[in-house]
C-alpha cells in the first residue's frame, strides 16, 4: 500500500485541519504523533522510531532519568532542572516511567556500568529531538514550513 | 559503535525536520552525521594529547 504524505497544510480539507496547539501537545505527548495527526506518515514513523529507539538504547545502556523528587537541596535541586526538562520531552513514556517508578534509579549497580553515561546521554536527547520534532510540527500546523 | 549509532539516530532527525525536499534532507542528514563522526574522532585525539 502507497503511503502519500500531505503536502502543506493549505492543500488539506478544512474539516482536516486541527488547532496547531493541539498538534504540539499530541506530538510532545508520544514522539511522531503530531506527524501522524497532519497525514505525515513517514517523516511521523522515522521520528517516533528514532525517539523510541534512543529511549530503549538508554534505557539498555543503564541511563537513569532526572526528576526533582529527589533528596537532593538548594542549587544541587537546581541541577536537576535542565536534565528533567530534557527528559521530559520524551512525554507520556517519560511520565509512564515515572508513575511506575522505573529507570529513576541511581543505585550503585547502575552507575557502575561502563555505558551509564552514555545511556544518560541517550535519554536525554531523545527527549530533546521530540521537542524538535514537536516545533516542526507545530510550524507545519500553522503553515510556517511547507 | 556508540558514536556511530548517536549520530545516525539524531542526524535522522535533523535531516526529517530541517529541510523540505526528500535531496536536501538527505544530504543535511548525511552532511550532519559526517560532522558528528568527524569533530567526535578529533575531539578523541584532541583530548588523548592532554594530560589532565
Amino acid at each position: 500500500m502507497a503511503i502519500k504524505e500531505t503536502k502543506s497544510v493549505a492543500e488539506m480539507p478544512q474539516g482536516v485541519r486541527m488547532n496547531p496547539w493541539l498538534i504540539g501537545v499530541a506530538a510532545w505527548a508520544f514522539p511522531g504523533a503530531g506527524h501522524f495527526l497532519l497525514g505525515r506518515w513517514v517523516r511521523g514513523l522515522i521520528i517516533s522510531g528514532v525517539v523510541c529507539c534512543m529511549f530503549v538504547v538508554g534505557m539498555l545502556f543503564g541511563g537513569h532519568l532526572f526528576g526533582l523528587g529527589g533528596q537532593e537541596t538548594g542549587s544541587s535541586r537546581l541541577l536537576q532542572l535542565p536534565p528533567t526538562i530534557a527528559n521530559l520531552g520524551t512525554g507520556l513514556i517519560y511520565l509512564i516511567c515515572w508513575a511506575s517508578n522505573s529507570g529513576f534509579s541511581d543505585a550503585a549497580e547502575y552507575a557502575k556500568l561502563a555505558t551509564f553515561e552514555y545511556g544518560n546521554t541517550f535519554l536525554l536527547v531523545a527527549g530533546l529531538l521530540n521537542y524538535l520534532a514537536m516545533l516542526d510540527a507545530f510550524d507545519i500546523a500553522v503553515g510556517r514550513k511547507p | 559503535m556508540v558514536m556511530i549509532l548517536f549520530a545516525a539516530l539524531v542526524s535522522v532527525v535533523f535531516g526529517m525536520v530541517a529541510r523540505d525536499t526528500g535531496r536536501e534532507r538527505l544530504f543535511y542528514g548525511l552532511k550532519v552525521f559526517a560532522e558528528f563522526i568527524g569533530i567526535g574522532i578529533a575531539l578523541a585525539w584532541v583530548l588523548y594529547f592532554l594530560p589532565f
